[in-house]
């Protein structure tokens, strides 16, 4: 079987199916932008299916053939009035390089160096121009290294040779895109490499059209490019649902014993899973939660979760076990309740077709993974999945497992706690009220994109918004950090408001993301928002609840605070006494 | 000389109605017959039939019927 899992059907299905594309109903809408210095047909068409399979209506543009460099230097190009909220820009290496493809060494090393570093320099230049003028963010691919070399196998003794020109050129590109917040790699040398040069060059549609990625690649390309429009929309996913038995380890524990399951180093088998296992440990160290739902005795199960010698991953890596005799399905709601996360959010593994069916046919907006029936082609599928993307891993994320842990603690608090009041005081909670500064923008960025539960009015923001909002003096952008004795929750609340005039401010946005739900954070910080309103002179607070398919807990929120509602929106007055929870302790930053 | 075959491929192609195509048909003809088209048409032509064209065959096809002549040479059977 080969490595790459993924079957793809040929380019003309694409554009067959893209004729009779209608994605005018869908709700989550993007705009993307294609330019590039070769043929790239029929990609546009592929990733307008692609997104329309997902639920996305994608509207394409593509810049004329080589026409990059106008595209971008002209202010009033088609490219900026189609205004692209992603833009990919897919370089060749045969065009940039010109005769020197062929014939580097004609010029003396110096020169080479020089011709490489202009090449750089345009394309910054380039990639500076494009990210001021436009609101979109921008994809540039690296640059494809030639397998070959007119000095055949010395090539390596040559000094900054062929292959170390393009090299450089894209460890340059790449230095450019950690320091340009809005631009990303992406990287076409690698998906040549996992493809294989000799399959995705074909040189007859090469030299039949300039078509450098043979039309059958351009569907897998399109994958790839997804990869970067999933996050922008928010749809990336957020947990992985394991199962135990054949899935983190080979055999049945019930069956086989804690000695008996195949978790070893010293065979094949156990080796698989023990390696499945450390790329789920690298997920979740980068943000991805991960549950467990098996059918099992707990005693078993957890015996060898807390102390069999191979097991990579332990109690402390789930958020969430359901170990149990229920159904699956049953489980997997209990666990996206638990945890406070949408289903369309969780993927799930299972090697059990009837389980994989099961759960998937009973809640389909879970993805659940065909797993082969081959554990050792369990790491390459989930390789495959290109849906974990974020365009930024926030300090948020990489502590996300361990506050699930203290949610777990949390919860097991309450239980003790001789009533609700109680329990709030004894958390110590603080709230603390943060500006919008280069540390916080990704994070208020974030939260805006994907917090759809306790959400006033669902506005989606990218970085580049939030940054435009919190130079405007007429914007007041805020965020808070919450923190309890069992931990730290990091930033999971953001306001916007706009200083409509001097006497009344309007809510543009209040959400607070559902961990820290239901502990009166929400009314101390609205609080904290109508004190300094008041302190400024300003008479009455408008806010908006919009209401979305998934908002609901928001609801009543401001109404529960005094809001009274005249016409579309929720006011407050001022001269009214404003009341603040007094379990917890607030601190402005 | 007819094949079912060819004729189904050509016209999921350019989206045409097989009744449409003939040994005649050409750019000129079928509005679809763009570059783009012309070559996934090829690749496709290619898988099912099972053979490989040089460049140069490509740029001789100037309408249904050189595919024909082409799948020929290659000793492919037509009568199906």
């Amino acid at each position: 079987m080969k490595i790459s899992m993924v079957i793809e059907e040929k380019l003309s299905a694409y554009i067959t199916k893209s004729k009779k594309l209608n994605s005018s109903n869908f709700q989550k809408k993007i705009k993307t932008a294609l330019l590039s210095n070769f043929t790239l047909d029929g990609l546009n068409e592929t990733i307008s299916v692609k997104c329309a399979d997902i639920q996305i209506g994608c509207n394409t543009f593509s810049g004329g053939y080589n026409q990059y460099n106008e595209e971008i230097l002209n202010d009033k190009s088609k490219l900026y009035s189609f205004s692209p909220d992603i833009c990919f820009l897919i370089l060749d290496t045969r065009k940039i390089l010109g005769d020197l493809f062929f014939s580097p060494y004609n010029l003396p090393v110096e020169k080479r160096r020089e011709f490489i570093q202009n090449k750089v320099d345009e394309l910054t230049n380039l990639v500076k121009l494009f990210i001021k003028k436009s609101n979109s963010k921008l994809v540039v691919s690296n640059l494809v290294v030639p397998t070959f070399s007119p000095y055949g196998i010395i090539e390596a003794k040559v000094s900054y040779g062929l292959q170390e020109m393009v090299r450089d050129f894209n460890q340059k590109l790449s230095d450019i895109c950690k320091d340009e917040d809005s631009a990303y790699l992406y990287d076409l040398n690698g998906f040549v490499a996992r493809f294989g040069q000799n399959n995705v060059f074909d040189y007859r549609q090469y030299f039949f059209g300039d078509v450098k990625i043979s039309l059958n690649h351009i569907p897998f390309l399109a994958n790839e490019l997804l990869g970067f429009i999933k996050p922008i929309l928010g749809l990336n996913k957020k947990c992985i649902v394991l199962d135990l038995d054949n899935t983190l380890w080979g055999g049945i524990v019930g069956e086989d014993g804690f000695n008996g399951i195949k978790l070893s180093h010293n065979d094949p088998i156990g080796r698989a899973f023990i390696e499945f296992q450390k790329y789920l440990l690298s997920l979740h160290e980068r943000g991805i939660i991960l549950a467990v739902n098996s059918t099992n005795n707990l005693e078993d199960a957890m015996e060898v979760i807390k102390d069999h010698p191979n097991m990579v991953l332990r109690e402390e890596h789930f958020a969430c076990l359901k170990i149990n005799w229920n159904d699956k399905v049953t489980n997997f709601y209990e666990i996206a309740q638990e945890l406070n996360i949408g289903l369309d959010s969780m993927v799930f593994l299972d090697d059990d077709q009837v389980n994989r069916d099961f759960v998937g046919t009973s809640i389909p907006e879970v993805l659940t993974v065909e797993l082969p029936n081959d554990p050792s082609l369990y790491v390459p599928t989930l390789t495959e999945l290109n849906d974990f993307n974020v365009l930024k891993i926030t300090e948020e994320d990489k502590k996300r497992g361990k506050m699930y842990l203290q949610q777990r603690k949390r919860t097991e608090f309450k239980k003790n706690a001789p009533n609700f009041e109680e329990y709030l005081k004894q958390l110590n909670i603080k709230v603390r009220i943060k500006k919008a500064t280069d540390f916080t923008i990704p994070r208020i960025s974030q939260l805006t994109l994907k917090t759809n539960q306790f959400n006033l009015t669902t506005k989606r923001y990218q970085e580049e918004d939030v940054r435009k909002f919190s130079q405007d003096k007429k914007k007041i952008i805020g965020c808070a950090q919450i923190e309890d004795k069992f931990g730290d929750n990091g930033i999971t609340n953001v306001f916007i408001i706009d200083k409509e005039n001097e006497r009344e401010w309007v809510i543009d946005t209040f959400l607070l993301s559902c961990r820290v739900i239901g502990r009166g954070i929400e009314n101390a910080i609205l609080s904290y928002i109508c004190e300094d309103a008041k302190n400024k002179g300003v008479k009455k607070i408008k806010a908006r609840f919009v209401p979305s398919k998934k908002n609901k807990p928001a609801e009543t929120f401001l109404p529960d605070f005094g809001f009274k509602k005249e016409n579309d929106y929720w006011i407050y007055y001022l001269n009214n006494t404003i009341k603040s929870p007094n379990h917890l302790m607030l601190k402005i930053e | 000389m007819m094949s079912e075959k060819l004729y189904n491929i050509i016209s999921k192609i350019f989206s045409v109605p097989i009744t449409e195509i003939n040994d005649e048909s050409n750019p000129e003809t079928i509005e679809s017959w763009d570059s783009l088209n012309l070559y996934m048409l090829i690749d496709d032509i290619e898988t099912e039939f099972n053979v490989k064209f040089t460049l140069e065959e490509i740029l001789e096809i100037k309408n249904v019927g050189d595919f024909k002549k082409l799948l020929v040479n290659h000793g492919c059977e037509l009568n199906e």
